[in-house]
């Protein structure tokens, strides 16, 4: 328990020492990870944040599992499936003695259940995978799934399985108003507490179906300073980061007893412009006009922004990412990738009637009035939303086209989202392994047409076509078709430039060597070791014992930054000792 | 007749305090670093461009690359001049540090004015928003309004003038409070001067002295808000200032050991508000003879 007390200022500058945390002093053995990005809601039905889905990969198991290192579909809390002669019903057989970790039993009603409901009542995480399917459950440890439809993700169920005796009071009323504090899950780990901006605990389930963790505890420690976790991290008081600053990236891995680790998982960041099909907010209607989008597109210098923000981690991809399986992403041809070309972009604009009538720099709509100025939300969290955003909006301006800059956390940026009210945003997407969630998000159905009930489709454009194609691949079971027509959405999706996709970024991630052993990345050789698809790494950490306490020595940087605060200490007092004396004397 | 004898009187009473003040080595000192700063702020568009430390104009530059001959203080990530900024941050930091400071004296002025001369219940009004105003924790409410407002330098003004005016009003209340008591200024309204005679050319030219000593001292309260708000990411994102380049180069560049995209900014706001406290301490001493011959 020694950590959890140690955490009131975590996310500040201050260099707090912890107690070693894997060193299981008190008998509890703690995992300590830092992290750049808060839990928005545990609540599994309200959530999107990749942090959020982090701890429910920990919390709640799945029908079948993910290997991890191919992503290949093992049981789960099924031991076996079956599949009927037409391909649309499979029968799980769940395993014998399943209990969730309040040790309620764990059943197939339990499977049923949150099938159901979620389709019913279209739960955000479950909704794509859970459309089309109907769950009976046959008898304790044996549940039947039909697909309404041919659907080529089964047998593969990628949902989290809910405790029906805790979900069933708050979905019979509004699920999203549920705080989902209650920490009961059938996962290795389940949440013991969350201190929004702070840290969330979870703690080993004993009823974990492959066993007891060696772990007793993880705790996740959100920091505002990617240099502050990364001292943390050399320091001995975190295991392992997430989100590890470009800058520092490099260096790091040249650390004794520190393993750096860029893994790709299919995810991109984006700039995303309100299409509003939802008919809410109150987006720039210069963005309705796809001249508009494609010549900010063709404004940004994509390759410079990986070479300079990300450092060159990742890939310098432009398409829409889908899969951490490339086999889905299309070739783009040279005509539609919408490339660097500020003059075409200039030219586009003003011949669509974009002309800067006023002589400030900055264009005006068709026939004057009103200026293209667009509201850019800059995101707080993460590391590198200031440098895209000084790039971007740089070469904006550069077109003609000005920016309004806003700066939110990514609760707020949520919000806003949701509400309509911006015109660009910079933001990123983590895909799931089978294409069809990420797909899912640009459908119509996703798009917010009511604040209060948030849609994913975060940039509110939407297509009939796209729409047809997105069924069609849903339910094509020949594996080379469904390829072909995921191609034929990302390269709609792409000449639409809704997304303008910035680049594949790698999760730059670090470990401790010393204190744990068994961190596996999924998928092998290429994947993260955490914050990964099924997050396999947590349930396989085997803690050493006798970890040796490094000295933690200070660096010549750490050095001068003590000099630079003494400096500016010394300064400080004696300001602050000439101002006591003044104001002692204005008293007399 | 007596009005020209009054200022040719006061007039030789500042050339005097200049007097004094010149022989004050440290004040000097200060008041030289101080005007270097302001030359340098002032100049930054006249030797520089805006532009040059355009992220999108600095793609060739070595990135966070230490001082050299081409770039004195280095650069930073994006391959900005570190030299530029902190010139141009200059800019930012005193424009906010003195309208700041003209914001809340005005403030402070007009309200320790009314309330030191007007007394009764517009003095008590005035005195318990003042309390009102002095009892809230300074922080919080800067941090509260400055992310509430729209960003940007005009808030940052407005933020500090807002919650830093309190102490002023207090302080030139109770000058006017002794002033308002004085024999001559009784004269003057036996002789049927009005308010605004009486507050114009007695009571002002009285509290000046203070005003000045105060203002000098509120200067760098002001920069220093402005700095902490803006390492705070409250500041406006798209203009470079002193707090907000410590901001940006955040634990990252400590961590990293770029000295150079912290200390430069660093040191500016110490010496600036250093210089600052400096003269205000050697402005009061010579205004306010009690203050003097220690």
């Amino acid at each position: 328990m020694g950590a959890a007390v140690t955490l009131a200022a975590a996310g500040s500058a201050v260099v707090w020492v912890a107690p070693v945390s894997g060193s299981s002093g008190g008998g509890t053995v703690t995992l300590t990870v830092g992290v750049t990005q808060d839990v928005d809601s545990p609540n599994v039905t309200v959530g999107y944040t990749v942090a959020a889905y982090e701890l429910w990969n920990l919390q709640y198991a799945t029908l079948t599992d993910k290997a991890a290192d191919d992503f290949a579909t093992i049981p789960g809390l099924a031991s076996t499936w079956d599949a009927s002669d037409d391909g649309l019903t499979y029968t799980y057989h769940l395993r014998e003695g399943l209990k969730w970790s309040d040790g309620q039993p764990l059943t197939a009603e339990d499977v049923a259940w949150t099938v159901n409901t979620s389709r019913d009542q279209e739960w955000y995480n479950h909704s794509s995978v859970t459309a089309n399917l109907d769950a009976v459950a046959l008898d304790d440890v044996t549940v039947q799934i039909t697909s309404a439809v041919p659907d080529p993700k089964l047998p593969t169920m990628d949902v989290y399985i809910l405790p029906k005796h805790i979900w069933e009071g708050p979905a019979a009323d509004d699920v999203t108003a549920f705080d989902a504090l209650d920490g009961v899950g059938s996962g290795p780990f389940t949440l013991k507490e969350w201190k929004p901006g702070q840290e969330w605990t979870m703690v080993a389930n004993p009823n974990y179906w492959q066993g007891q963790p060696k772990i007793d505890q993880v705790v996740f420690r959100v920091y505002t300073e990617g240099g502050a976790m990364v001292t943390a991290l050399e320091k001995g008081e975190l295991d392992a980061a997430n989100d590890i600053p470009a800058e520092l990236f490099a260096d790091l891995g040249t650390q004794p007893n520190i393993v750096t680790v860029a893994g790709a998982q299919g995810g991109f960041t984006e700039l995303a412009m309100n299409g509003m099909a939802g008919g809410i907010g109150d987006g720039h209607p210069a963005l309705l006009d796809l001249n508009v989008r494609h010549a900010v597109a063709m404004a940004i210098d994509r390759q410079q922004l990986f070479d300079r923000v990300a450092l060159g981690i990742g890939l310098p991809l432009t398409v829409l990412g889908v899969s951490p399986d490339q086999e889905w992403l299309p070739e783009i041809p040279d005509a539609e990738k919408l490339g660097y070309d500020p003059e075409a972009a200039k030219a586009l604009l003003e011949d669509n009637g974009y002309k800067d009538t006023d002589g400030d720099g900055i264009r005006e709509m068709p026939g004057g009035g009103e200026p293209l100025v667009f509201r850019y939300a800059e995101r707080s969290e993460g590391t590198q939303g200031a440098a895209i955003r000084e790039l971007i909006t740089g070469w904006l301006k550069e077109v003609g086209i000005g920016t309004e800059v806003s700066v939110y956390d990514d609760t707020q940026l949520g919000d806003i989202i949701y509400a309509g009210t911006y015109d660009l945003f910079v933001w990123g997407w983590t895909p799931f392994v089978d294409p069809d969630p990420m797909l899912s998000y640009f459908t119509c159905d996703q798009v917010t047409y009511d604040a209060d009930e948030a849609g994913y489709n975060d940039a509110n454009w939407c297509s009939p076509e796209y729409d047809a194609l997105y069924v069609q691949q849903n339910q094509e079971l020949d594996h080379a078709k469904r390829v072909e027509l995921v191609h034929e959405m990302i390269r709609m999706f792409n000449t639409q430039s809704t997304y303008v996709v910035l680049y594949h970024d790698a999760d730059t991630q670090a470990y401790r060597t010393d204190r744990f052993t068994g961190w596996l990345q999924q998928p092998k050789g290429t994947g993260p070791v955490i914050f990964s698809n099924s997050s396999p790494t947590y349930f396989n950490l085997t803690p050493i014992e006798s970890s040796g306490s490094d000295d933690g020595g200070l660096g010549t940087g750490a050095l001068i930054a003590i000099i630079a605060g003494a400096v500016v200490l010394v300064g400080l007092i004696v300001f602050f000792a000439m101002r006591s004396r003044s104001s002692r004397e204005d008293r007399e | 007749m007596s009005a020209a004898v009054a200022w040719a009187r006061r007039r030789a009473s500042a050339a005097d305090a200049w007097r004094r003040l010149r022989r004050d080595r440290l004040a000097m000192t200060a008041l030289i670093v101080l005007v270097a700063f302001v030359v340098m702020a002032l100049i930054a568009p006249l030797v520089s461009d805006r532009a040059d430390f355009d992220a999108i104009n600095t793609g060739g530059n070595p990135t966070n690359s230490s001082p050299s001959g081409q770039f004195v203080l280095g650069t930073d990530g994006l391959g900005r001049s570190m030299a530029l900024q902190v010139m141009w941050g200059a800019r930012i930091s005193l424009l906010v540090g003195f309208s700041a400071t003209v914001l809340m004296i005005v403030l402070g002025v007009v309200v320790g004015l009314a309330a030191g001369f007007f007394g009764g219940w517009i003095d008590a009004v005035l005195m318990r928003i003042t309390d009102w105003f002095m009892v809230i924790p300074f922080l919080p409410l800067a941090i509260v309004l400055a992310s509430v407002l729209e960003r940007g330098v005009g808030t940052i003004v407005l933020v500090i003038g807002i919650t830093s005016w309190p102490s002023t009003a207090r302080l030139i209340r109770s000058q006017v409070l002794s002033i308002r008591e004085r024999l001559y200024v009784d004269r003057a309204r036996a002789l049927g001067a009005g308010k605004g005679h009486i507050i114009g050319r007695h009571i002002l030219p009285n509290v000046t002295p203070l005003i000045l000593a105060n203002t000098t001292l509120a200067v760098p309260i002001a920069i220093l808000t402005e700095t902490t708000l803006s390492f705070l990411g409250l500041g406006d994102p798209t203009q470079v200032s002193w707090g907000g380049l410590l901001e940006r180069a955040g634990t990252t560049a400590v961590k990293a050991g770029y000295w150079w995209e912290y200390l430069p900014p660093g040191v500016g706001i110490v010496l600036v508000v250093l210089a600052f406290t400096i003269i205000g301490r050697a402005v009061e001493e010579v205004l306010d003879p009690r203050l003097r011959a220690r």
